[in-house]
């Protein structure tokens, strides 16, 4: 008899948990700035507050995220939209339900006292690249905006721990990198600045990361991924006001995450990103189809996104489970 | 005495005695390999139906397993580029495995030959090899820079430790009723070592020899990671990157591909060198 009430009265205490949803996002690389606003929306209980019981893993690439989206092992990924559109287009069961960055992150850096502040100065210097990510194919883009050669400038390629040492080592000048990432690990390395040329200062548009979930997940889940993005949105504008709490945040869940100061910096590099660089759209997460269409003309023709994606670019994305 | 060295002995001395017996196992290995290469090919044939079949019952989609359609359209088409991408492979692979061989021999002769080197160094060994080369392959890059040295070194360490341990089984395998009997005829120790532990070691270490190219190839694969332009390393990278399936199983393909050639030039050298062992005596090739 004791034992009955004694299981009985768990269960009551179980009960405001049992009525929270468990929903795993899943980051597209290890923790860095730009994911503060979803640290800080745990800790400050905006999920909760939407009955969300929210549990943020680390990635190991956007390409292999959205994979793992696609196959519906987790709910929600944090990716490049771009990497999530390839996959799409060659079938993946993805969309992308809140773009967060609407001006993109890459850029090509090196520490600031090489001076090299232009893209003319790249030329006869040597800059690390990754094969096969994002930034490797929108480099030609940026190089013919910029007027400059492959023949200009040397290039070196390994994955990402390579490209990070090479230019702390002074193997390379420059690195292919997000402005708020490779940079604060290299100044967390070396205490020394690092100055990003940026791709979207020379007339690159198009997004970069996103939420994004699976279609079936969509359909069954509906209500609970328009809560998720009700509280993503509030997060981001949290965040936003409170960078380094924001930062803290992601050290408090998370201790070896990486430095207070240059988590605080990186998400504060991170914060301008989130405005559509045309000035169509004023709310975090909502892309404006100008941009999504933008975004895809680039990637056709310098993303080797198949051509297809153009007609299909509506299945790609959706505002329309963001709160009003 | 083993009939096996007395061959050997007489190979040496009476060499009319010894061609016939080459030249018996020459015309059976003719036969063996007409026979030998069918019978894997009908496997693999047998395994790329069902692969087909497989992703057509179970609907899998392209984005996660290629259809072997596309792999080998991939492969026809691109024929020339992933060639010469599995050029610097190639390179890097035997280079490391050679390195593996050149150092790996006389490593474990020296464990073998004396206990004080043998107490201090074989545990480390093994020590070492848990260690996850991917992991310092990138310091590689950072000490020796971009290019060929860090994929020969990944082959290397990759490769060197079935070296190691094959060769210390090998020579220390040696029956000591022959070891006597030299002793007894007053051998010195430069010929034990040469008439009898060497011969008696050597289907040993060409196994392990074996085991060690196969994994010199992943070694050149984790070293092209991790920083290279050029080899299947960089193709599968790239291919991965831009979700190219149909390309990156092409890759893999090839690198299979160079994985059983290696293993078969190994297996010939080893045919040429002992031929007179047990295990060359037997029906079946590309297996010892």
């Amino acid at each position: 008899m004791l034992r009955l009430l004694i299981a009985f009265g768990a269960i009551l205490l179980a009960g405001p948990a049992l009525a929270a949803d468990k929903v795993t996002l899943m980051l597209n690389w290890y923790v860095y700035g730009e994911h503060a606003p979803f640290y800080y929306g745990k800790e400050k209980g905006f999920y909760a507050a939407k009955g969300i019981d929210l549990e943020i893993q680390e990635g190991r690439g956007s390409g292999i995220v959205a994979q793992v989206v696609a196959a519906g092992t987790v709910p929600f990924g944090y990716v490049d939209v771009p990497t999530m559109m390839r996959a799409a287009v060659k079938g993946a069961p993805v969309i992308a339900v809140g773009v967060a960055l609407q001006t993109n992150p890459m850029s090509v850096m090196g520490f600031a006292d090489k001076n090299i502040r232009k893209p003319s100065d790249i030329k006869g210097k040597t800059v690390a690249t990754t094969p096969g990510d994002s930034m490797s194919q929108i480099w030609p883009l940026f190089l013919k905006k910029t007027g400059l050669k492959e023949s200009d400038f040397q290039t070196v390629s390994g994955d990402a721990t390579t490209k990070l040492n090479a230019v702390i080592n002074g193997q390379a000048d420059l690195l292919l990198g997000y402005v708020m990432d490779q940079s604060m690990k290299i100044k967390d390395a070396t205490g020394k600045e690092v100055y990003p040329i940026r791709f979207a200062d020379y007339g690159i548009n198009l997004v970069s990361s996103g939420v994004i979930t699976n279609t079936d997940y969509l359909k069954e889940h509906a209500d609970l991924v328009r809560r998720f993005l009700a509280a993503s949105v509030k997060s981001i504008q949290e965040a936003s006001m409170h960078a380094r709490d924001a930062a803290q945040a992601i050290l408090n869940a998370n201790p070896k995450g990486g430095k207070i100061d240059t988590l605080t910096q990186g998400f504060e590099l991170t914060i301008p990103l989130y405005k559509d660089p045309t000035g169509k759209s004023t709310e975090p997460l909502r892309v404006s189809d100008q941009n999504m269409a933008d975004t895809v003309a680039v990637m056709v023709e310098y993303g080797g996104l198949d051509a297809k994606a153009k007609e299909h670019l509506k299945d790609y994305y959706t505002n329309a489970y963001l709160p009003k | 005495m083993p009939d096996g060295l007395h061959l050997a002995w007489a190979r040496r001395k009476t060499p009319g005695r010894g061609k016939d017996v080459m030249a018996l196992s020459q015309n059976g290995w003719h036969r063996r390999l007409r026979a030998g290469w069918s019978r894997p090919l009908i496997f693999l044939m047998l395994l790329v139906v069902g692969w087909d079949l497989a992703i057509r019952i179970f609907h899998i989609p392209p984005y996660q397993v290629p259809a072997p359609k596309d792999v080998l359209i991939v492969l026809w088409q691109d024929w020339p580029k992933l060639l010469a991408e599995a050029w610097p492979t190639t390179v890097a692979t035997v280079e490391g495995f050679i390195l593996s061989a050149l150092f790996g021999i006389p490593m474990a002769m020296l464990i073998v030959g004396s206990r004080t080197v043998e107490s201090y160094v074989y545990p480390l060994l093994v020590f070492s090899q848990s260690i996850p080369k991917i992991a310092i392959a990138p310091l590689f890059v950072v000490w020796f820079g971009f290019g060929m040295m860090p994929k020969v070194l990944s082959a290397f360490l990759l490769g060197f430790f079935p070296v190691v341990v094959s060769a210390v089984q090998g020579f220390k395998s040696v029956e000591p009723d022959m070891l006597d009997l030299a002793r007894a005829m007053e051998a010195n120790r430069l010929q034990i070592f040469r008439i009898i532990r060497l011969p008696h070691a050597l289907p040993a270490i060409f196994s392990g020899l074996k085991v060690s190219v196969t994994l010199a190839v992943v070694g050149a694969v984790v070293g092209e990671f991790v920083g290279s332009n050029s080899g299947l390393g960089f193709v599968l990278q790239r291919s991965i990157g831009n979700f190219e399936l149909p390309t990156m199983f092409a890759a893999l393909v090839l690198l299979s591909l160079i994985g059983v050639i290696l293993f078969w030039i190994v297996d010939v050298i080893e045919r040429l060198a002992i031929p007179w062992h047990a295990s060359q005596r037997q029906d079946f090739m590309l297996a010892a």
